[in-house]
């Protein structure tokens, strides 16, 4: 059955780069993070040789970049019909799922891998902790994984692109920066860990410094395989 | 090969198919043919697993399509209504996709593209994105997925629309000759194709069978009624043509004032009224000036059970 994802992958790689979304995405992400770090964070002028500002963005620039890669993943197939198609070929619901996931996952890396021109090139000016920007990298990763699981989900629940995007958009917003409550507000000790435990931005301020720690790993874990699993569920209960 | 039991589906508060029973047989070319709504694509969304029934159940090649719907799915091709394909791939990526979720590789599935290209006459748009094809290779592209794998049974709903009148024969042909060695379903709303490729139909009505048989059961057992219409010419009020044996109805009568009257006459099967006819119109004195009779054809059977369930 495992072999069973890979024409799936394929499919949904070949239609994320025979479509502009692919290059736009790629393109805007590479384009902001490198504006961000060298004008608006000043890199240079700061004189410290760390990505810590470049990665503190990330799970900002996140809550549009995962919406946009899932979005027509499930809402686009249902417009066109395909759905029928696809849902009708020998393949479990899971199995679907999986391949679009890995397959907008390989688009993430892809992206994310096109970012490490950035320390190698810097690397020349100072001297860069590889510890801490292999730990922020797997940060990244994970935080893209439960992103697009949640952006998948979302998908699956629209049958139009564009509000796919923006209801996505809106939660992972509420999940990134619920955590920025506990700044304006003095909540109870149980609440404020109960919003940070929820947060995707508060799980990703250790990565941020390069610290893995084993709850934010197991967090986004389950975060991912929790929308993932009701992504499957959906797709079996609409044949009802 | 398929059995249906009871089967029926609600969308909400819709009915769409209602207890529905039939059984086909391996290598029978079976049309469903109703009005659209009538419960034809239900019917077929529910044989090829992609939904499940409200009621009621079925079995494929002896499997229940509660508990083996994968292996179901191997054995079926399915073209959906409109041809559905992914635009933003072209035509051999397409193929390609199905080939390899349908577990062909290497030889094997060029080798099954190469023929279902040729078939389908896809040889000039193989390279060219879906997106920029017209509606009739759209509709070849979606048939060539559903034989590209050599199913056993194959599900095509409405096959044939969007395809100008030379692709609609072509198209024809090709079922047919699958039909051959595959057992074939296909909806359609045009009663010419169940004529030229069905082997037998189910009449769908509200979904309801509300006849079943071979096309040549269905249009006897219409009756086989033949309709004349019959001019005559002549001064009185022509009268007591219903009684000649064999007459089944005087159905319409109307005359105009230069004494030409128009009859249209219903006669009861095989009974030969029509010479009665034609010796009543001398006897009483008219001349025939013509006399057509007319066998009530697929299409007005069709109308009239359609129509009967409505009222």
């Amino acid at each position: 059955m495992v072999s069973n994802v890979i024409p799936v992958i394929k499919k949904e790689l070949k239609s994320y780069f025979n479509s502009p979304i692919a290059y736009v995405l790629v393109v805007t992400f590479l384009v902001f993070s490198s504006v961000w770090v060298f004008y608006l964070q000043t890199f240079f002028a700061s004189n410290i040789a760390s990505l810590r500002s470049f990665f503190s963005v990330i799970p900002i620039v996140f809550i549009i970049v995962m919406p946009a890669l899932t979005m027509r993943s499930w809402a686009e197939e249902k417009k066109l019909g395909t759905l029928e198609v696809l849902l009708t070929l020998p393949f479990r619901e899971s199995t679907l799922v999986l391949g679009k996931f890995i397959a907008a996952l390989g688009l993430l890396l892809i992206m994310i891998l096109l970012t490490l021109p950035l320390p190698l090139l810097l690397s020349r000016f100072g001297d860069f902790d590889w510890g801490e920007i292999l730990g922020q990298y797997i940060g990244v990763v994970l935080l893209g994984a439960a992103g697009i699981s949640v952006g998948l989900f979302i998908s699956s629940l629209m049958s139009n692109q564009i509000s796919s995007f923006l209801i996505s958009l809106f939660v992972l917003l509420v999940l990134t920066l619920i955590s920025q409550v506990n700044i304006v507000f003095a909540l109870p000790p149980w609440a404020a860990a109960v919003v940070n435990f929820l947060s995707f931005g508060h799980h990703f301020s250790n990565f941020q410094r390069g610290l893995i720690d084993t709850r934010d790993l197991l967090y986004y874990g389950i975060v991912s395989a929790l929308f993932l699993y009701l992504n499957t569920k959906t797709l079996v209960f609409k044949k009802w | 090969m398929i059995e249906a039991s009871n089967l029926g589906k609600r969308y909400g508060t819709l009915e769409a198919v209602r207890g529905v029973n039939f059984s086909i047989n391996p290598g029978e070319v079976v049309g469903l043919l109703g009005p659209n709504g009538a419960g034809k694509t239900t019917i077929m969304k529910i044989l090829t697993c992609y939904m499940f029934p409200s009621s009621g159940s079925a079995t494929v090649n002896g499997w229940d399509i509660f508990e083996r719907p994968l292996e179901i799915k191997k054995l079926v091709g399915y073209l959906p209504e409109n041809a559905p394909l992914y635009t933003d791939l072209n035509v051999l990526e397409y193929l390609s996709f199905m080939a390899e979720s349908r577990s062909l590789k290497g030889n094997a599935k060029t080798e099954r593209i190469e023929w279902a290209v040729e078939e389908c006459g896809l040889k000039s748009v193989v390279y060219r994105s879906i997106d920029t094809i017209s509606k009739g290779f759209r509709q070849r592209t979606g048939l060539a997925q559903a034989i590209l794998h050599d199913p056993e049974i194959l599900v095509l709903d409405e096959p044939t629309t969007g395809l100008d009148p030379n692709q609609i024969i072509e198209v024809r042909e090709l079922i047919k000759r699958l039909g051959k060695e595959k057992t074939v379903i296909l909806s359609t709303h045009i009663l010419q194709e169940v004529e030229a490729t069905c082997g037998r139909v189910l009449i769908l009505n509200e979904g309801q069978i509300v006849a079943k048989g071979s096309p040549e059961e269905i249009n006897r057992e219409m009756k086989g009624e033949v309709l004349l219409d019959l001019v005559l010419k002549g001064d009185k009020e022509p009268s007591g043509v219903d009684r000649v044996s064999g007459v089944r109805d005087l159905l319409k009568s109307s005359s105009s004032a230069d004494g030409l009257h128009q009859l249209k006459i219903a006669l009861l099967p095989d009974s030969g009224a029509e010479e009665g006819v034609f010796d009543w119109a001398v006897k009483e004195g008219y001349k025939i000036l013509s006399m057509i009779p007319k066998r009530l054809s697929l299409e007005e059977l069709f109308i009239k059970l359609t129509r009967e369930g409505k009222e």
